[in-house]
């Protein structure tokens, strides 16, 4: 007897055809726009009309953009801070905490330092020492991870919750540095003017919610970029991700390999924290909690294939769906924001998925089993 | 092609599942998957002037499927558009921070002219883009900033917290009480203080213990809160969350609770459930949208009271006596006529320091600075 059936065969391509690269994208985010239309439609809103609201008020219109691209210049960071762990299969989930600490980090010094510097030192040392913070987040597990081997998936998750709680301490549970102290009630203590950095505005009364910090965050994806494929430093943590045994072979110290890049990847994170301090907080402020752009960095950097200039894409697309997704509730005919957030899952999923169509053939094989 | 299409489409359908889990870290946003929207208010009374230059918009920290504190604004909202005959958009789920700055900035470009903001985080955001829109009036519930077109508000929840401690001091057995608290900034230290106070006011030696959660709106976390409390003796729980799960653990382990923000949920707990204070927004959101069409925007600071009604004390439950709603009637009206201060001296705090002075009365400013907790309190008010 013969029993016919259909089985999915994944194979892993051997070389990834050029048009996949753009293909699959494109593809994705259509199947995607495909299946929030019809969870559009059956909740009673026009799916194609949402749809360019969405796109006007996210990415088309003015301040849509800006809007989005503010949001999208600490998403920047973190998304850099992922994307260049994971290249070396370092998989750090660290950047939630280590962009608060670069907020607490970037903070102390607009505080301590800047009060007594022009703007044009004392912005940049928020920034490091936003950085600083931030890499020293991470130190530990960095440590831990080179020397013993210990998982930093496990070690950096851990530590988001301590600086999450961090935060909440210096801002709800105790009168201290970073406290203002001039009211009773849980607010940040307030960075020097001269650490603060204005909004970008055309012709002065169009004034945005971007800051030029977006400078900054676009400038250190290209030098990451440029770098990576220069620079000694590039090659052997390309060749260390590839086989480590090799990288081992060939003198590579895997010690320090894995420690650096862990450290960097802390201080990228850093830096989008201190970003919103020279930015639109100018404290340590607990809004920030709220938004989520360090784990959103992780999804940034999967969206752009580690890819350091698509990471910039990805996280202006990103950012995109939050503003544009917010926006929608302003309308004649408001979308939920539950509706939203589903719009921007099924977009971030899709994309995400198609990666298995770019990197394995799939198909659907006939299989013929013979019994006697 | 077609093969792969249909693989496409499969991955689709589980793609779908997590999909909303993947679009923010935010537990009330799985929450919001569940939500039904039946916040349109019914055009029942016809009103009898013309408000429909009012327009209006409020932003939500959650949503008012938290059948707590947004629910309860949404009330409010809902009292609002049928008092004036005007349609009110809501924003939900707008996280503190840059992305509200965003939001009001859009809500102030797209022409609203009242806008509200409902949660303490929202007050710099709301500041900083009032300044840019001198002609949009800007109210802000539970914070201490204002500009020449930005007005805040709030109320005093400690009187009706001072009667809900005394269902709660009555009820107990044990005389140790729990208390689920968010933050410990004066208005919830001024919460637990009160309530305290009223329990202590019918049983002398009750003791309120504190567990700290750190959120306003995790309902995980704050059952855990309250478990933790159950654990160490409390049978009667106060809390001061957006969600009633401190009232899920209570059921549980037997005990009673307090609720808080709205009654809504007191008919799911018919046997647990002993009182909660309530807010009702709704008549100020009508002054404040008479104002802005009037040509106003009051940016005094407005403190409601019982005694005009901002604040209630919600529904009864089974087990509360008669004797005890009496007693607690009495004190409501002493509240109303003024004849009651609840924080009058001597109080001391829970360190032994005198903080109110014998015969003396905590002025309002110090009410709303309050960084201490009161003797009987069993906790830090550092958190």
């Amino acid at each position: 007897m013969m029993l016919l059936g259909r089985r999915i065969q994944v194979e892993q391509r051997m070389a990834v055809p050029k048009s996949a690269v753009v293909i699959v994208p494109v593809v994705s985010v259509i199947f995607a726009l495909v299946v929030g239309g019809v969870f559009l439609a059956l909740t009673g809103h026009p799916p194609i009309r949402t749809y360019l609201d969405l796109l006007n008020n996210g990415y088309t219109s003015f301040y849509g953009i800006t809007d989005t691209l503010g949001l999208a210049t600490p998403l920047i960071c973190t998304g850099l801070a992922a994307a260049f762990a994971f290249r070396m299969n370092l998989y750090s989930i660290g950047q939630e905490g280590q962009m608060y600490l670069g907020m607490i980090g970037g903070t102390w010094a607009g505080i301590v330092l800047a009060d007594s510097l022009p703007p044009l030192i004392a912005v940049p040392s928020v920034l490091v020492f936003g950085a600083l913070a931030g890499a020293a987040w991470i130190a530990v597990p960095a440590l831990l991870r080179a020397r013993l081997g210990t998982s930093e998936i496990v070690s950096t998750l851990l530590l988001n919750y301590v600086a999450l709680n961090l935060v909440n301490f210096f801002i709800f549970g105790s009168t201290g540095f970073f406290r203002d102290p001039t009211t009773s009630f849980p607010q940040g203590r307030a960075v020097a003017e001269s650490a603060r950095l204005s909004p970008l505005s055309l012709f002065t009364e169009k004034v945005t919610n971007t800051y030029p910090t977006l400078f900054v965050a676009v400038s250190l994806a290209v030098l990451l970029f440029w770098f990576m494929r220069v620079s000694n430093y590039g090659y052997e943590t390309a060749v260390y991700a590839d086989s480590p045994n090799t990288a081992r072979y060939a003198g590579m110290n895997s010690a320090w390999l894995q420690s650096s890049v862990l450290l960097v990847s802390g201080a990228l994170a850093g830096v989008g924290g201190a970003m919103y301090v020279v930015g639109p907080a100018g404290k340590v402020d607990p809004g920030l909690l709220q938004v989520g752009l360090g784990y959103a960095g992780i999804v940034v950097a999967a969206l752009a294939r580690y890819n350091f200039l698509a990471v910039v894409l990805a996280a202006v697309l990103f950012a995109g769906l939050r503003t544009g997704g917010n926006a929608l509730q302003v309308s004649n005919d408001p979308v939920p924001i539950a509706i939203a957030v589903v719009l921007q899952g099924a977009v971030l999923l899709f994309a995400l998925g198609g990666e298995l169509f770019r990197r394995n053939k799939v198909t659907l094989v006939r299989v013929q089993s013979a019994t006697t | 092609m077609k093969r792969r299409k249909v693989i496409a489409a499969a991955f689709a359908a589980a793609a779908m599942i997590v999909a909303a889990a993947c679009g923010g870290d935010d537990a009330a946003e799985e929450v919001t998957e569940e939500v039904t929207e039946d916040t349109e208010a019914p055009a029942a009374t016809v009103p009898a002037e013309d408000y429909s230059m009012v327009k209006a918009a409020v932003v939500y920290i959650t949503t008012p499927g938290d059948l707590g504190w947004s629910y309860m604004h949404d009330l409010g909202i809902a009292y609002m558009e049928e008092q004036l005959g005007i349609e009110v958009t809501r924003l939900e789920l707008i996280p503190e921070g840059a992305e509200a700055t965003a939001v009001y900035d859009k809500l102030a470009r797209d022409g609203y002219n009242l806008i509200l903001g409902t949660s303490f985080g929202y007050m710099d955001p709301m500041l900083e883009v009032a300044a840019k829109y001198p002609n949009v009036c800007f109210q802000h519930a539970s914070g201490y900033k204002n500009a020449e077109n930005m007005g805040n508000y709030f109320g005093a929840m400690e009187e009706a917290r001072y009667l809900s401690g005394i269902a709660a001091g009555a009820a107990s057995t044990s005389g140790k009480l729990g208390y689920v608290a968010a933050f410990p900034i004066p208005e919830v230290l001024r919460g637990i203080n009160a309530f305290t106070l009223g329990a202590r006011s019918v049983n002398p030696k009750a003791t309120v213990q504190v567990a700290w959660t750190s959120t306003w709106y995790d309902p995980a976390k704050e059952k855990e809160a309250a478990e933790s409390l159950l654990a160490t003796g409390a049978d009667v729980l106060g809390m001061h969350q957006d969600s009633s799960a401190t009232g899920e653990a209570a059921k549980k382990a037997g005990a009673k609770w307090v609720g808080y923000n709205s009654d809504v949920r007191a008919k799911d707990f018919p046997d647990t459930w002993l009182t909660g204070p309530v807010w009702n927004w709704g008549p100020h959101y009508v002054k404040l949208g008479k104002d802005v069409a009037a040509g106003i925007c009051d940016n005094s600071p407005y403190y409601g009271t019982m005694a005009d009604g901002m604040i209630t004390l919600g529904v009864f439950g089974s087990s509360v006596s008669q004797e005890t709603q009496d007693l607690i009637a009495t004190k409501a009206a002493a509240i109303i006529d003024g004849s009651l201060l609840p924080f009058t001296g001597p109080i001391k705090d829970n360190e032994g320091k005198e903080q109110i002075a014998a015969g003396a009365s905590a002025a309002l400013g110090d009410l709303l600075g309050q960084s201490y907790l009161v003797e009987g309190v069993i906790g830090s008010a550092k958190g």
